[in-house]
């Protein structure tokens, strides 16, 4: 960034800064108090109690999980491990007839080994291996993305997906069709159990993107008829491991 | 700075125009019962749901009663992750903050995902002025600016358009006949705006929740058009009403349970966001720069005011426009501001301060309560409409005829004996007008009313009339009381001397 | 213990058999009804329209009449549900806002004292017609009378309730709104009477007779013959008609 840029972004800066103390003491007054400076008790933090200690067992987080991101147009299949995910992976490849398929980086998907199985002509590249690349673009060809799952939540049927470097946003979206690798213990019951997590974490530590998928991206914008995959993936596969 | 979409001046005007297009009538009678319906469904099916808007009410309540001390750490956590914020008191100031940016970034093109702040400001208009294209990317808000129109729905832009139509301006921009098939309009959409996507160096959004302790902005929509504007192109830059915050992550749950619920009947919309600054420094996707505008715009006239604070709790989940019978005759664009509906008819006046000039909005409503029924997070707006009315009048901006009427009408019935002659004066009168026990003139004040309806005559004996003669037959024809019913009503009248306020009032 | 009449302006001067209805049918169950005659308008009309200093005038005819009464019982929810805004509407004044205050923590609407405080669900009546019901916004939504009115057409003999579609929509009333806004109302209660005729009921019952007078005059306009009545009439006449 040039220096006049970095001058001017700087002095927009101090200009905000300036403003913030005017904004926020306009509320207060606004409010007929003084300002509030210390933190204030909420007592209606988050969900309801009864809510809080709903948990579903295992196999009902399955079902359930399995059912609702079904009736939201996505596939699901329980596999019993990163083997059977491979080949399912692979089957789909064939069947599909997909030329590019782009990875997420990272220990687990690096086992999965996508690259030594697939063959010619697919190419499998890994999301930001190589530094300058134009990573988007690559994701915008691909056929496939392969993500693994960080979080996911029966009750609505979602998957959480968390950026990092080698965990790019573009790859749960530009591609066709979407893999994503759910861990069994992954699975949660409620959204709340996840969102506690990023509560906890605190401003710093939290990535850039956090995703939650329940589905193919959908519009019902025409009509109120019901469209699949208008901007993001069409096609959306959860693979349940263990 | 009001685009009022048609050259009608009134809401009657207006609401004439859409009363006498069929097509429009029918299209949005078919997608807003769809829409209720649907919600209704999702609340029975989760349960409890009048603890789970209590609680979003609460929620809400909470955080605009401390919006200072949690706008404040918002913005310093955002600006901790890296995020540049700014504030704007006025819409000028925010559009002149979002150029500065865009001439600063030297860019040809915005991306833009649904945001009805933007609409507020006016934004495209002015990115367009100074040779920005600025592209709407949520498929219903592309054909609304394809058609040159403004949103008619807070969720379903496009409510008022049918395939036909929409194929014709799609076709249009193809630049070859696209057959009325969804799946091949949407398809063309779907590739037209992923070149744009690529090649946009801004991508805007609106914001659908702050949480103030981590900074983080939450984007809810099924398309994935708001991921691709937060994801590909360099700069993004996010405007939000300042009202817009909840203090944490736990919070988002309650409003991740009320929004999509409310808005669509689906459990969860098929993408929720977090973005928490912009893209760290090893990511390869992710804006670089990141600008998160903070907006008031007439917001901040709320606070404070006991009878329209509460205007601030909205989620903006169009439940209320689903629910409004009134919204469901006349559409959106009847209402002529920016936000439609019940919600429009109090936000337009509320945020733009002249309730007077906005108040014929205010007389667009039975006073139903549909849409405080419908509200996930229980705003009255049923009883802000009345106070909308009320405040016009005393600013003496009442109609001089209904001024003159309601005289009248307090000068009758404030007192009963001359609201018993000027019944008797009535009961003589109408035998003037009066055919077969009903009256049909279309006259007068009454004219709209005698349009569609046959209205009763008075009864030759009113119920004060008759009392003497009825008082005598009941008690001469009295049935002793069951014990066990006085015993119960006994009960009642002694415990409503602890119990606070009515009973009712659901 | 002094059971009142709100009769309602429209209760009054239009629809005085509805009053009458009640009146027998409470004394069936040993209630004689007192009627305050200095009542006249719980000022709806002009608080609805933002002319509260008028409302104001009105509503104290309301407060005066029922001050010592234990119980305030009228034909409309709405109007009812008026009383409940006289707190908002006296907030300023002290002196009437007490007496505000106690107005709404004794009034009910009809079937509401009939079920809540009396505990009657069961008139012993008999009605062999095929009946739909409207449930007035204000009484449903604002009183939360839902169930009530239901339980008691339940225990009608030969009542048969045929559901009325969309029943919870406005009937397009909303006083002033109905001419203020003359076409768009019309739009709305013609739509009603489309849901009304299509139900196939013989009759149609309700719980505010502001609705069922918009009701009833449009289905007279278009010509259709559902008869329109007030679920106290329809009780009453069908304990009379039981009794024979």
């Amino acid at each position: 960034m040039p220096d006049t840029e970095r001058s001017w972004l700087a002095e927009m800066e101090s200009r905000s800064l300036a403003k913030q103390e005017a904004f926020i003491n306009g509320i207060a007054a606004k409010l007929q108090r003084p300002r509030v400076l210390d933190k204030p008790a909420h007592p209606f933090r988050g969900a309801p109690d009864f809510w809080q200690t709903f948990e579903w067992p295992v196999t009902e987080r399955i079902e359930r999980f399995t059912e609702n991101f079904r009736s939201a147009g996505g596939h699901v299949s329980r596999l019993p491990d990163l083997d059977a995910a491979r080949s399912f992976i692979a089957g789909k490849a064939a069947e599909m007839e997909a030329r590019h398929i782009l990875r997420q980086d990272g220990p687990e998907l690096e086992a999965l080994n996508l690259e030594g199985c697939l063959p010619e002509p697919v190419r499998v590249a890994v999301w930001n291996r190589e530094p300058g690349d134009n990573w988007k673009e690559r994701a915008a060809e691909a056929d496939f993305g392969v993500v693994y799952a960080d979080y996911a939540a029966a009750y609505t049927g979602s998957i959480t997906v968390l950026s990092d470097a080698g965990k790019g946003r573009s790859v749960s979206l530009l591609p066709t069709v979407l893999m994503a690798i759910v861990p069994v213990e992954r699975l949660k019951t409620r959204l709340g159990e996840i969102l506690g997590d990023f509560d906890r974490s605190g401003t710093g530590a939290l990535p850039a993107g956090i995703h939650f998928i329940s589905g193919p991206s959908r519009s019902a914008d025409i009509e109120n008829d019901l469209t699949i995959g208008v901007h993001g993936p069409g096609i959306v596969y959860a693979l349940i491991i263990g | 700075m009001i685009d009022r979409g048609t050259t009608a001046s009134t809401v009657k005007e207006r609401a004439q125009l859409a009363l006498n297009d069929d097509f429009l009538r029918k299209a949005v009678k078919f997608t807003t019962e769809r829409l209720r319906n649907g919600k209704e469904a999702a609340a029975e099916q989760h349960g409890n749901w009048e603890e789970w808007r209590e609680r979003g009410k609460q929620i809400r309540l909470h955080t605009i009663a401390y919006l200072d001390y949690y706008l404040n750490l918002f913005a310093d956590n955002a600006r901790a992750n890296g995020v540049h914020v700014h504030f704007a008191e006025t819409a000028d100031e925010a559009v002149k903050i979002t150029l500065a940016i865009a001439e600063h970034r030297g860019a040809r093109s915005v991306v833009k995902s649904k945001s009805m702040v933007t609409e507020e400001l006016h934004l495209n208009r002015a990115l367009e002025s100074i040779g920005v294209e600025a592209v709407e990317t949520d498929l219903g808000e592309y054909i609304i600016q394809l058609a040159g129109e403004t949103p008619s729905h807070i969720i379903i832009p496009a409510i008022h358009k049918n395939r036909y139509q929409i194929a014709d301006l799609l076709s249009a921009e193809a630049g070859e006949i696209l057959p009325p098939d969804t799946a091949i309009l949407a398809g063309f959409v779907r590739r037209k705006l992923r070149e744009k996507f690529l090649e946009a160096d801004i991508g805007m959004t609106g914001c659908n929740f702050a949480i103030a302790e981590t900074g983080s902005m939450v984007l809810f929509e099924n398309e994935g058009n708001a991921r691709m504007v937060t994801t590909v192109p360099k700069t993004q830059i996010t405007l939000m009403g300042m009202e817009r915050i909840i203090p944490s992550w736990a919070d988002l749950e309650v409003m991740a349970t009320l929004l999509p619920r409310s808005a669509t009947g689906q459990k969860m919309t098929v993408y929720m966001s977090g973005i928490t600054g912009p893209k760290r420094k090893h990511d390869a996707d992710g804006p670089e720069e990141m600008h998160i505008i903070i907006v008031d715009n007439g917001r901040s006239l709320q606070l404070g005011d006991p009878e329209f604070q509460e205007l601030l709790n909205c989620i903006r989940c169009g439940a209320c426009l689903n629910a409004c019978p009134v919204y469901r005759h006349i559409g959106g664009h009847a209402y002529g501001g920016t936000y439609s509906g019940p919600i429009g008819a109090v936000l337009t006046p509320a945020l733009n301060g002249n309730v007077a000039e906005w108040d014929d909005i205010a007389n667009a409503s039975s006073l139903c309560g549909a849409c405080y029924e419908a509200c996930p997070v229980k705003i009255p707006l049923h009883e802000m409409l009345v106070y909308l009315r009320r405040r016009k009048v005393e600013a003496g901006r009442g109609s001089k005829a209904e001024s003159l009427g309601m005289k009248g009408f307090a000068a009758v019935m404030g007192g009963a004996r001359r609201y018993r002659t000027a019944l008797k004066l009535a009961q003589l009168g109408q035998k003037l007008v009066v055919r077969d026990g009903g009256i049909r003139m279309k006259v007068g004040p009454l004219k709209g009313w005698s349009s569609y309806r046959v209205t009763p005559a008075l009864a030759d004996r009113s119920f004060r009339q008759r009392w003497d003669t009825l008082e005598q037959e009941i008690r001469s024809g009295l049935s002793e009381i069951d014990p066990t019913v006085q015993k119960r009503m006994e009960q009642k009248r002694q415990e409503r001397g602890q119990e606070q306020g009515g009973h009712g009032h659901a | 213990m002094k059971v009142s009449l709100f009769i309602t302006c429209l209760g009054d001067a239009l629809y005085p058999r509805v009053g009458e209805a009640m009146a027998r049918l409470l004394a069936r169950n040993g209630v004689v009804l007192d009627f305050p005659r200095v009542q006249t308008c719980c000022g709806q009309p002009a608080f609805n329209s933002g002319y509260w200093k008028e409302a104001r005038t009105t509503a104290r005819t309301i407060l005066e009449a029922f001050e010592d009464s234990d119980f305030v019982i009228s034909p409309s929810g709405s109007c009812t549900g008026m009383i409940h805004h006289y707190p908002k509407l006296f907030e300023n004044e002290p002196v009437w806002l007490e007496k505000a205050e106690n107005l709404q923590r004794k009034s009910y609407e009809f079937t509401q004292f009939l079920v809540q405080v009396m505990g009657i669900t069961d008139v012993g009546a008999s009605f062999p017609f095929k009946v739909t019901y409207h449930p007035s916004c204000h009484g449903s939504r604002l009183l939360g009378v839902r169930e009530e009115p239901l339980e008691l057409m339940r225990n009608v003999k030969g009542l048969e309730l045929v559901p009325l579609p969309f029943a919870e929509d406005c009937c397009g009333f909303g006083g002033t709104f109905a001419v203020k806004m003359a076409d768009i109302s019309g739009a709305m209660v013609t739509e009603k009477t489309d849901h009304v005729l299509e139900s196939e009921a013989e009759v149609l019952v309700g719980l505010d007779m502001a609705c069922l007078m918009n009701i009833a005059g449009n289905l007279r306009y278009r010509g259709g013959a559902v008869r329109v009545i007030h679920l106290a009439e329809l009780l009453e006449e069908g304990v009379s008609r039981h009794d024979r």
